[in-house]
């Protein structure tokens, strides 16, 4: 396979971040996982996690190095991350349980599979033109089904965060599933969550993402989005996917999956940690890091030298 | 076309050290011998990822693209996680950190530098059979070792024979942290999996939130059945789907003691919660087995490690 891909998760005027993102390849089999957490405190966060967690777990058992069925893998990680959502509150005792929406695509042998629960979205662009999308579980799209109000209506309306299927609800989630999609060269996934789509349209998103190297403009359409947010800004997220190899830029940016060996898996968990994980994921170690770390061994090896 | 990276030459001056040769080669390091100032060996060892960096010439470490120098830095960070973890710990029978420090652009650790050859080599280089008492001595003396490594909340996760130095006079050190993890902390630094098959335990290939010391107590009993074999047993992730490993007792029924045939047939379990939870429950273990006379005793065993030659 090859792809180039870029993810990115601000933390827009909220204190915290509870949204989650991450991808995974073997060679053969992409994932990628959008969650965006709900509710106060640190539940949202914590839900995300372990929606984005357990899909990226369970892929590394199944994908070997292709899964079986991808529809049906998301629908039963989909449900499976509903229940531990109902475990992890209980076993905490929990007041409410953490509720997250959930998006996810899997792209295997060329074929786009996706999967959602909630209003997190995912776009897929061909020369600009949007030929698939998720449609939202919330009150505002319903209302858009129905004809009582245009889809331009949808981002100013005051119940747009109002959304009747979740992961971790008390009622089962709705899962949709996207059919098997052939995915073309120069195709765009968008996964994100509505701190982007509120801010920015489809079209402007497919404007940002069509013609250029997307390593370059998806940063500059994250920050813009976040810019448009405001004060009251949400956490704002995405992963963009590139289909087949770069041709836009000379530089090296595309993915070959052919270099992992069998059974290997690239993984990438992207969140601004508030609270989980102090160590935080892959990033570069500056400098002043390298130096402390240095430091710190070397007192602690005079400190027990004898 | 395959590019490797060049050891840095014998007669180079690191920081206080002067580097006399290399001594082993891994992905992610090399190690040198070098002398001190006052002319005494040390092993260093240099923090260089075959994968990612590149040094054709020189001293200087240069990552090989933009991407590579973030994935240099981050393995750079269980480089720090070694030596976080062997900086604390002061024992006979565990490698000790002497020093640590920064040049030509990478990490270095310097060590204690040890004479003997490692327990793979040993067995390797053997002919007849290890005498029970070998195997009861050197491992009574490792497990002391990593008491040690435990009581200070870290997990080695690499143990094997290659990782188990047998210093001239018969006595063992635990070497290469480069696996350990801080554990028991509510967050678990998610680092790139490393084990050995054969020697790794199941849950290290699919379930890191339940390492603990039995799975090093794993590590330990493929060790001694390595040590009886002179092969590594069936690696656990093939055995848990297909477990074709015989156990000790039957393969060596009466060339052994029943009780430490046993005691390797414990620490073998799949199921965690069914070994040895603690060294010291492993220790103890081994320490009720009665010791049985056998032609070469102990003294003979060290006799003959000391007049072997001295691997490096």
């Amino acid at each position: 396979m090859r792809f180039t891909i870029f993810q990115e998760s601000r933390k827009g005027s909220r204190k915290t971040n509870q949204d989650r993102i991450a991808y995974t390849y073997s060679r053969d089999t992409l994932l990628l996982v959008v969650a965006d957490g709900m509710g106060g405190h640190a539940g949202g966060e914590i839900a995300a996690q372990i929606a984005a967690r357990l899909f990226i777990e369970r892929f590394q058992q199944e994908a070997k190095p292709i899964l079986k069925n991808p529809l049906k893998f998301l629908q039963d990680t989909m449900l499976r991350a509903h229940a531990a959502l109902g475990s992890y509150a209980n076993q905490f005792s929990m007041l409410e349980t953490p509720r997250t929406t959930c998006v996810a695509c899997i792209v295997q042998a060329g074929h786009a599979y996706w999967c959602h629960v909630g209003d997190s979205r995912l776009y897929l662009f061909r020369q600009g033109g949007l030929i698939g999308a998720t449609k939202d579980h919330s009150k505002v799209q319903y209302l858009v089904d129905q004809g009582i109000i245009g889809a331009g209506e949808v981002a100013a309306h005051p119940d747009r965060n109002k959304i009747f299927s979740c992961l971790g609800g008390l009622v089962d989630p709705v899962i949709d599933l996207s059919r098997r999609t052939p995915l073309r060269n120069g195709d765009v996934l968008v996964l994100c969550t509505d701190g982007l789509w509120s801010v920015m349209d489809q079209h402007e998103i497919s404007t940002w993402l069509t013609s250029t190297p997307i390593l370059t403009t998806a940063p500059q359409m994250m920050r813009e989005g976040e810019k448009r947010g405001g004060p009251e800004g949400d956490n704002l997220s995405a992963i963009v996917v590139r289909w087949g190899p770069e041709t836009l830029t000379d530089e090296q940016t595309t993915t070959v999956t052919e270099s992992l060996g069998i059974g290997d898996f690239e993984t990438q968990i992207e969140r601004t940690l508030t609270l989980t994980d102090r160590k935080g994921t892959q990033r570069d170690l500056t400098d002043d890091e390298i130096e402390h770390a240095i430091e710190e061994i070397q007192s602690t090896i005079q400190k027990y030298r004898r | 076309m395959p590019v490797t990276n060049q050891a840095l030459a014998g007669g180079y001056q690191l920081l206080n050290y002067r580097v006399d040769r290399q001594i082993s080669r891994g992905g992610f390091s090399i190690v040198y011998r070098a002398f001190d100032e006052e002319g005494v060996p040390v092993a260093i060892k240099e923090y260089l990822p075959s994968s990612l960096v590149l040094r054709t010439e020189g001293d200087i470490v240069r990552a090989s693209s933009a991407e590579n120098l973030t994935s240099f830095r981050y393995g750079m960070k269980c480089f720090f996680e070694e030596g976080r973890a062997l900086a604390k710990i002061n024992h006979p029978n565990v490698v000790r950190v002497l020093n640590f420090f920064r040049a030509n652009e990478t990490v270095y650790m310097v060590m204690r530098y040890e004479r003997g050859r490692t327990l793979q080599q040993h067995i390797q280089m053997r002919q007849d059979q290890m005498s029970e008492r070998l195997v009861r001595h050197v491992f009574m003396h490792l497990l002391n070792g990593l008491r040690e490594v435990h009581t200070h909340k870290l997990l080695h996760l690499d143990i094997k024979p290659a990782n188990i130095y047998l210093r001239t006079d018969g006595s063992p050190v635990l070497l290469d942290f480069g696996a350990a993890r801080q554990t028991l902390t509510s967050a678990r630094p998610k680092l790139a999996p490393m084990y050995t098959p054969g020697f790794a335990a199941p849950e290290q290939y699919r379930e890191p939130d339940r390492l603990g010391p039995w799975t090093d107590v794993y590590g330990v009993g493929a060790s001694m059945f390595a040590c009886l074999a002179a092969f590594a047993p069936q690696a656990a992730d093939a055995r848990v789907s297909e477990d074709h490993l015989v156990s000790a007792k039957k393969i060596w029924a009466g060339q052994y003691s029943d009780n430490i045939l046993e005691v390797i047939d414990w620490c073998l379990r799949l199921d965690p919660l069914e070994r040895p939870q603690s060294v010291f429950a492993l220790q103890k273990a081994i320490r009720d087995i009665p010791p049985i006379k056998r032609k070469l005793g102990f003294f003979g065993s060290l006799k003959k490690m000391l007049f072997s030659e001295i691997g490096a």
